[in-house]
């Protein structure tokens, strides 16, 4: 950057800005009602799409006027499809539902848009203060929240540059460029921001060493090769809200003095991959981002599909991905910020740690510093799924306990089960119990309890889940993905796999516990890459605080939760279950249900798949299924003779 | 009117024309190794698997071994060697499926159609494949058939989809027969 | 030069060289199967060369450190030892012992590596996992036995080094990781016939001509 360019490029996009906030202000002063739609991958398979076709349809038949905005996603899963209504000239704020199908939308349409009436039973709750209806902040699920990542998530339409820009954004850019790249780094450092990858390394410190580091070129790469299996935030911030991280981006490149930015993006996310695009040729448009002289300085965008490999999530295999390779990790040092892409320093950081850089240049350090705890800094979003009332994307301060987080604003376990613990950081993350709910989030507290921050992913596990079979679950998908460059992960992990299939399927053996923690401990010391060396913990962890689940498993061929299947079996009571009432019959998907001489029902073992559908299909009033462990414990109904 | 004809052209192109349109593609890169992967996913969204051939004429673009193609295609997961079915089936194996059941939705998949997780169906009308997480948690369990995601599933729902697919598929089959004119 | 101390003895190594190197040219022994001398890059994969060095606070790879002067070595802590006989035994469990048939019986790294660790030739309480077909017999010349090989890569190496290109790759992943000469059949060219320097440079015979495959 040139600085006597400084100016004219303030000018310029000042300028740009005033066209956002013009092209806004005509929008909100449209009499019109505005009907957001939350249209990011989990809106969409929630049937987002049925609703909106409903909205413009009902709109035509009833010969009414709107705007449709397409939105991304607020990350309340569990009220998708998500619509918010600003309908101004109904005198009622802008409004918040939930669930909203097909025939609601029609609903909506017909006695909200033409008749004034906002079917308060369908209303979570109003987005702005008022004195009608209670605001969606007025329950924990949101209250509690602490947006500086996914501020915006939801709210602008992630297809549109001038939403973002009206909103305050590239604000940060701008101020970014007018410092000197060592201010940046050290506002940077003085956040005490930490990489939300995983491991929690200091980024300011990553910046400086890439910013200090020889090379005639250097990279940024954004990390959104989101590999765990049960998180989805980053996927979700890219949909919603790309130009928050391609500014963070732009802010590093010209920090380090690269000249390349790189969005690393999984292709099985397809929609995140098309809004980048999008994003970044919308930027290039106004001419803040370009090569040589075309932008506000020098820098060239580009996206790059992430072929399928969890293990390019680590640093080294995802350049060698990028080179055109097997998806391999090489040994660290050299690191990539010394020696990256091509042999030039480059930085790669995650999609929030890059998503949290705009707000801490344009708030200061000190801003980002006060939220949340000492040593972790900000907020953290969490992708809350399994037994939860409220699942979703959540993003809390650091320092918030898992209590609070499951219990009050995730609503808790639902069907009046107990909690059993909560799987934190995925595949290479750890089970906590209840004996850890007081445990704050941050990056060393959860290290401390055996967990880890990991990609955020955070499954809440029930009475019914078995912590055997969970950890089985873990060692199978790393073992899978492991890339097999070195032994201990290549064959290690394979055979801590056996033991747990054979301890699952009844056939676990004295001796097969310390195997299997000697193993794990020794594929953590001797693995080359990250995710050797952590994919020991999902079983390192289960061992520490549910030996005694190992150990029913093992002695008496029992699976406590009843999850592992060839230790369970299910009956039916013929004391309850109803003469003549064929509900579970149809369920069953193995036709493994017959009808006693008695006219009554009962399981032939020999077929059934022990899917609990008929279970599930039983009358309450007759609640007459069973589900036993070990499947010795059912009792014998013979299957009649056929005459 | 002979759609099977046209129809097996759309999903297996001939040789040649698949030399022809591989070419075509390569056109659009130049033969920089970086290159490699985005190449092999161009030619996979086109024919939805990587045929030797393919292979082999990425490898003389680029100006490495066919070895070294392959190597790297067999590395990553969403690289196939088969043509998939019309319908291909996903079912999502990720952690908040598989503690909901996410297994015996595959398990209920593969009995219904015949086939394991990785196969096409003789008929080439359904494949199955198990990923791990598309990304729809609060949904789970999940499949997704074709491009539509089907959230909450339960075993009892499989059969009813298999179901709609081929009464779809009959009722084209019935249409044909009954259109007059040219015979088939 | 740089002196360093290995097991209480002082020893002499040229610059820039990895402290497995430097161990290696003064006779003292370090498990290694992945590693060529002059390597500027190893791969580091096969995860039996460790070491422990004063101020590390875990063993660490041999081959990816460079000697440095001053630098206390110990190349036979218990922690080491238990690193190299678990990284043996996973070897173990998928490697076709049958040296009695086997091409490379005794000059074969493993059988070294078992005398020094006094460890069998066994995979100890883990399961055996051998691979089928046993044999890929796809290129024209060469044989690859999967179940004798432990994914060196030694082979890759000298191809590229040779070629330019390697005509040999890694192929599939993870535990499925095999060599593969994909796409060889169709190049009958001369290159490999004259070369072989991967059969010569295999270390367990996993890849042989066709006429030498058994002993």
């Amino acid at each position: 950057m040139n600085p006597a360019n400084r100016p004219e490029m303030t000018q310029r996009f000042e300028a740009i800005y005033n066209e956002a906030v013009a092209r806004k202000k005509a929008l909100n002063e449209s009499s019109q009602p505005m009907i957001y739609i939350g249209m990011a991958t989990c809106g969409l398979a929630a049937g987002a799409l049925e609703t909106r076709q409903s909205f413009e349809q009902t709109l035509l038949e009833e010969d009414l006027a709107a705007i449709i905005r397409p939105v991304g996603c607020i990350g309340h899963c569990y009220a998708e499809p998500v619509v918010i209504i600003d309908h101004p000239s109904s005198g009622f704020p802008p409004l918040f539902y939930q669930q909203v199908t097909p025939g609601k939308a029609k609903m909506l349409v017909k006695s909200f848009l033409a008749g004034g009436d906002p079917l308060f039973e369908h209303v979570l709750g109003a987005m702005k203060a008022n004195d009608m209806v209670p605001q969606v902040t007025d329950f924990p699920r949101f209250s509690q929240e602490e947006r500086i990542v996914m501020g915006k998530c939801g709210l602008i339409d992630p297809e549109d540059i001038y939403d973002y820009i009206a909103e305050g954004g590239y604000l940060s850019l701008i101020k970014a460029l007018t410092l000197s790249q060592d201010e940046i780094i050290k506002e940077i450092k003085n956040s005490g921001l930490r990489g939300r990858g995983g491991a929690g390394f200091l980024t300011g410190r990553k910046w400086g060493l890439a910013k200090d580091a020889q090379g005639l070129k250097k990279f940024v790469i954004c990390n959104a090769d989101e590999g765990d299996p049960g998180a989805y935030m980053d996927r979700t911030i890219l949909e919603s809200n790309p130009h928050q991280v391609l500014e963070g981006m732009a802010i590093c490149a010209y920090a380090v003095g690269a000249t390349e930015a790189i969005a690393y993006v999984r292709s099985e996310y397809p929609i995140a991959v098309k809004r980048v695009v999008t994003a970044i040729s919308q930027a290039e448009e106004l001419g803040l981002f370009g090569e040589g002289a075309q932008g506000f300085f020098d820098i060239k965008f580009s996206v790059f599909k992430g072929s399928g490999a969890f293990v390019c999530g680590e640093e080294t295999a995802l350049i060698q991905s990028l080179e055109g390779n097997r998806g391999m990790p090489r040994h660290r040092p050299p690191y990539p910020v010394q020696k990256g892409l091509n042999g030039h320093p480059t930085v790669i950081n995650n999609v929030k740690t890059l998503a949290s850089v705009p707000a801490i240049i344009n708030k200061g350090a000190q801003w980002y510093r006060d939220i949340g705890a000492r040593q972790s800094p900000g907020t953290a979003i969490f992708s809350v799924v399994g037994s939860v009332v409220h699942p979703g994307l959540v993003e809390i301060p650091m320092g918030v306990t898992l209590e609070t987080l499951i219990f009050d604003i995730c609503g808790g376990i639902p069907n009046k089960k107990g909690f059993k613990a909560v799987q934190i950081g995925g595949p290479s993350g750890g089970c906590l119990p209840a004996d850890f709910l007081a445990t704050p989030i941050d990056f060393d507290s959860l290290s401390g309890a055996g967990a880890m921050m990991g990609s955020g992913g955070m499954v809440v596990m029930d009475e019914d889940t078995c912590m055997v079979n969970v950890a089985r679950y873990f060692v199978d998908f790393t073992q899978k993905e492991s890339c097999g460059k070195c032994t201990f992960c290549r064959i290690g992990t394979r055979h801590l796999l056996d033991i747990l299939d054979r301890i699952t399927k009844g056939e676990g053996r004295e001796g097969d516990l310390e195997q299997l923690e000697s193993l794990a401990l020794a594929i953590k010391a001797g693995s080359l890459c990250g995710l050797g060396k952590t994919a020991p913990n999902p079983i390192l962890t289960s061992l520490r605080y549910f030996r005694d689940e190992y150990e029913a498993h093992i002695m008496e061929k029992r699976c406590p939760a009843g999850m592992c299947r060839k230790l369970t079996a299910y009956y039916i009571d013929l004391d309850r279950c109803a003469r003549g009432c064929d509900a579970c019959v149809g369920s069953c998907p193995v036709e493994a249900i017959f009808t006693t001489k008695n006219r009554k029902k009962g399981i032939d073992q020999s077929l059934c798949v022990k899917c609990g559908e008929c279970m599930a299909a039983c009358p309450q009033q007759y609640d007459a299924v069973r589900k036993v462990s070990p499947p010795d414990k059912a009792p014998v109904i013979e299957r009649p003779v056929e005459e | 009117m002979n759609y099977s004809a046209s129809e097996e052209e759309a999903g297996l192109p001939d040789k040649i024309a698949l030399e022809r349109d591989v070419a075509a593609r390569l056109k659009g890169f130049d033969n920089h190794r970086r290159n490699l992967i985005p190449i092999l996913q161009d030619i996979q969204d086109h024919f939805l698997y990587l045929a030797p051939e393919a292979i082999l004429m990425v490898a003389e673009h680029i100006g490495i071994g066919a070895s070294e193609v392959y190597g790297v295609a067999t590395f990553y997961n969403q690289f196939r060697f088969h043509p998939p079915g019309r319908h291909p089936i996903k079912v999502c194996l990720g952690t908040a499926c598989h503690v909901r059941g996410g297994d015996i939705i595959l398990e209920n998949f593969e009995r219904k159609l015949g086939i394991s997780d990785g196969e096409t169906t003789t008929d080439r009308e359904f494949s199955i494949e198990r990923v791990a997480c598309v990304g729809c948690c609060a949904l789970a369990p999940v499949a997704v058939v074709d491009e539509n995601i089907q959230g909450h599933m339960a075993p009892s729902k499989v059969e009813g989809i298999v179901l709609g697919y081929k009464i779809e598929r009959d009722r084209i089959d019935r249409e044909r027969e009954n259109e007059p004119g040219e015979p088939a | 030069m740089v002196r360093l101390v290995v097991n209480d003895l002082e020893i002499e190594a040229e610059d820039g060289i990895s402290v497995l190197e430097a161990c290696l040219n003064n006779g003292i022994y370090i498990p290694n199967l992945c590693f060529i001398n002059g390597m500027s890059s190893p791969p580091v994969s096969c995860r039996m060369c460790f070491v422990e060095i004063e101020g590390e606070a875990r063993p660490v790879s041999s081959c990816a450190v460079k000697a440095t002067d001053g630098m206390k070595v110990r190349t036979d802590t218990e922690q080491v030892r238990g690193l190299q006989r678990t990284a043996f035994q996973l070897l173990m469990s998928v490697h076709d012992v049958d040296c009695g048939r086997c091409p490379a019986n005794k000059r074969c790294p493993l059988q070294r590596i078992a005398v020094f660790l006094k460890v069998p030739l066994r995979p100890g309480r883990l399961e055996k996992h051998l691979k089928n077909p046993d044999v890929d017999n796809v290129h024209p010349l060469i044989d690859y036995y999967p179940n004798r090989c432990m994914l060196c890569g030694k082979c890759i190496f000298v191809c590229r080094e040779k070629h330019g290109q390697p005509r040999m790759t890694f192929a599939k992943r993870g535990f499925e990781t095999v060599i593969s000469f994909y796409g060889e059949k169709d190049l009958s060219g001369p290159a490999c016939k004259e070369c072989l320097a991967c059969i010569d440079i295999c270390p367990v015979r996993a890849i042989v001509t066709k006429d030498q495959a058994v002993e």
